[in-house]
């Protein structure tokens, strides 16, 4: 949890949004290629994967056959025949490729352990990263990457992150991430960046006030209740496209987010239920609170229609009285 | 909202005579009834062993081991169990997941025994949790040291980062606890190079916190757990765990912990086992005597399994479906055998009683339960009526019958 009077927290997420920080951030990541590489990533993402040039990024979901998130994931070409997927489920990735994976000619492996990456985010954190990496990231795009080395090692660099301000995911092998560290860290500390220790202010709240959900927030959600229909292209074949087509009544359920009035939010867990009247309307995905918009915000599914933005519901064993509002605060 | 929605979903216990118990009911008494069994055990250790410190680190010390030797083996094993984990409860690499495995897995388990509350906090240094209910607050201060050392263990065998090793990097306290009369319990586990702190010793579990620690308001506690409350418990990582599954998890898992962990030190300190069991029936019995003396328990328990009013006070039948009903809540299969006025007859195999956890069974469950009916079926029918419990090939049958016994306990 988060409170508004822990100051070890709120300095950290200021650093971010006025200066810069940088933490470990290690996601799974899963390398695929082979022949059909290009034509499976189609088949099993929402997202147009075919074209994506090598060095570039792609966000996009996954989704299971009645058209629910199953994960959300960066897809990085990193060479012409291999792609780095950065997802934080990589076990149940490789398993769902399995079920999938039919006559494609792919093949994938979880590489987690090979691999660590470090977040620079900020608004200088092109300047710390120019002080180490071997070649410039000034003109970087956002999700493009950068073949560069750092304190002696070969690193990939991603223009991106999870915290809505620039920023950079620095890949390294396991074995130089100490060297990748210190380095970091010596030119962090030129800029007064700190490392941040508090999970929840880089996982949870810099993310939550810039509309940034976790797979766990939009779970099962279809990509147009979670506001990502931008990333569906529906002129492709991919898995759960039927089921999305069949949807034609509009979403039955909004990804929405939630204001509580009171001090903090002790008791409202993960799913706890939402209430318009007494009735039952939705659940809460979770509450954090977020320095930058000095309130305790969150993420909520509810029912489309009986709950518009301005609803005012209440939250959780103890009636915490919340208003509906867009799901992305700064 | 119409039952026609929900018949599917809300589950319960059927008593004797055909009242459902609500599976969210039933779920919290199965808890209550494991924490009262371990109750009675550490009321036994207490006469077996006057000494608080010493009996607190010897239950302490085998609690720790146990938990340990649950990930026995190699390296590559150790690795591997720990991996399962990972995977499971999708707890990412970013988290620095090798040190901090310990305080997902006590939320998981907090919350699976309905012991409600929240991560306070959960940095790279220091995680606090804060509990708001206890199932097992009646089972005394001795536990509360043998739960927070018994789970070092589960921060020691993944900390350090060195897969396959078993360190010592946190300190671990209970800086409160219910039992104890404080409002909350607060568990604390700090990172001793990051605070400047020892290892602890058996006996150190209930030190301060090294931080300022919060209080949660009255107006903001909980009742229950995330799966009483909503139907599910869920990690901050979004693994999901249903009410069901953790109710069957917890049925099993409650004896294992605060039981048969701290039976085997307790055991021990008897001097042989004849002189534990003769004890141990005494304790169990008088428990069960005081379970209905009171006149408005025994009205209670009528009420609650909704009794006939033609089935009179004296009748074997009320202890029987009192027996029934917590077996249903406990989860152990069990049929009936006899039902009227001459008494009562229940089969359940006797794996299925005794081994609630299959890979420790606990033959102490018979001997406790059997002592603990008697007493009870005197004050909540009458001393005419006993309860004792028989094998019959693999299964056992308790009987609620007439019984002329005289050195009665």
């Amino acid at each position: 949890m988060l409170f508004k009077e822990d100051k070890v927290a709120r300095a950290e997420s200021e650093a971010v949004r006025t200066n810069a920080g940088w933490f470990r951030w290690t996601h799974d990541l899963v390398e695929l290629s082979g022949a059909d590489a290009e034509k499976f990533l189609d088949w099993v993402l929402v997202n147009k994967i075919a074209g994506t040039p090598v060095g570039q990024g792609r966000y996009t979901t996954m989704l299971d056959e009645e058209g629910g998130i199953i994960d959300d994931l960066v897809v990085m070409h990193k060479t012409e025949d291999t792609w780095w997927l950065s997802t934080l489920y990589g076990p149940q990735m490789c398993a769902w490729f399995d079920s999938h994976k039919n006559a494609f000619a792919v093949e994938y492996s979880d590489r987690t352990q090979e691999f660590d990456m470090y977040a620079v985010q900020g608004p200088k954190s092109a300047d710390i990263m120019n002080k180490i990496v071997s070649d410039s990231v000034d003109g970087l795009k956002r999700f493009q990457l950068l073949e560069t080395t750092l304190a002696g090692a070969a690193v990939t660099v991603d223009r991106g992150g999870f915290t809505g301000e620039l920023g950079f995911e620095v890949y390294c092998a396991r074995t130089d991430s100490e060297a990748v560290a210190n380095a970091i860290a010596a030119a962090a500390s030129e800029y007064g960046a700190p490392r941040l220790t508090t999970l929840e202010v880089y996982v949870r709240s810099l993310p939550m006030e810039k509309g940034l959900a976790l797979r766990q927030d939009y779970k099962g959600l279809t990509p147009f209740e979670a506001n990502l229909g931008w990333s569906v292209h529906m002129d492709k074949d991919f898995v759960g496209k039927e089921a999305l087509e069949a949807a034609v009544e509009g979403p039955a359920r909004a990804f929405v987010g939630l204001e509580i009035e009171r001090e903090s939010y002790e008791d409202i867990g993960q799913n706890e239920i939402i209430r318009k009247r007494g009735v039952p309307v939705g659940i809460c995905r979770q509450m954090i609170y977020g320095y930058t918009v000095d309130k305790n915000i969150g993420f909520g599914i509810v029912d489309a229609k009986k709950v518009p933005l301005g609803t005012q519901v209440t939250i959780g064993p103890n009636d915490s009285p919340a208003t509906v509002v867009e799901p992305k605060w700064c | 909202m119409a039952i026609l929605n929900h018949v599917s979903t809300h589950r319960g216990v059927e008593t004797a005579f055909g009242k459902i118990i609500p599976e969210k009911e039933a779920y919290s008494y199965c808890l209550r009834t494991i924490a009262g069994f371990s109750a009675n055990i550490f009321q036994l250790m207490r006469v077996l062993n006057d000494s608080w410190e010493d009996r607190t680190e010897k239950i302490t010390e085998i609690a720790n081991m146990m938990n340990c030797a649950a990930c026995a083996g190699g390296e590559d094993e150790l690795h591997e169990y720990l991996n399962a984990f990972y995977d499971e409860w999708n707890i990412p690499e970013l988290v620095k997941r090798s040190a901090w495995i310990g305080a997902i897995w006590g939320d998981y388990g907090d919350e699976a025994e309905d012991m409600a509350g929240r991560v306070i906090q959960f940095t790279e240094n220091r995680v606090e949790k804060e509990l708001d209910t206890c199932p097992w607050d009646i089972v005394g201060s001795e536990m509360c040291n043998m739960t927070t050392g018994m789970f070092t263990a589960n921060f020691d065998i993944a900390a350090g980062g060195e897969h396959g090793a078993i360190t010592n990097d946190v300190q671990l306290n209970m800086c409160e606890a219910r039992g104890c009369g404080n409002p909350h319990c607060r568990v604390v586990a700090e990172r001793l190079d990051h605070y400047g702190l020892e290892p602890q010793g058996w006996l150190d579990h209930r030190g301060a916190a090294h931080d300022p620690v919060h209080d949660t308001p009255p107006e903001r506690r909980v009742k229950h757990a995330q799966g009483l409350r909503s139907g599910q418990y869920t990690n901050a990582f979004g693994e999901e765990n249903s009410l069901e599954w953790q109710y069957n998890w917890v049925a099993q898992m409650g004896w294992v912990w605060s039981i048969s962990f701290p039976l085997i030190a307790i055991r021990d300190m008897a001097d042989d086992d004849e002189e534990f069991e003769r004890l141990l029936k005494i304790v169990f019995s008088t428990a069960g005597k005081n379970s209905f003396i009171d006149p408005f328990a025994r009205e209670g328990l009528r009420n609650w399994l909704e009794i006939p009013r033609e089935i009179g006070d004296n009748d074997p039948r009320v202890m029987g479906a009192y027996i029934g009903a917590m077996l249903g809540c406990q989860l152990v299969p069990f049929e009936w055998e006899a039902f009227d006025g001459e008494g009562v007859e229940i089969r359940v195999d006797q794996d299925t009683f005794t081994g609630r956890f299959e890979m420790a069974p606990l033959d102490e469950i018979t001997l406790g339960y059997e002592a603990q009916w008697n007493g009870a079926c005197h004050t909540l029918v009458s001393p005419e009526w006993s309860v004792w419990i028989d094998e019959d090939d693999d299964d056992f049958i308790i009987t609620v019958g007439r019984k002329i016994d005289d050195r009665a306990l």
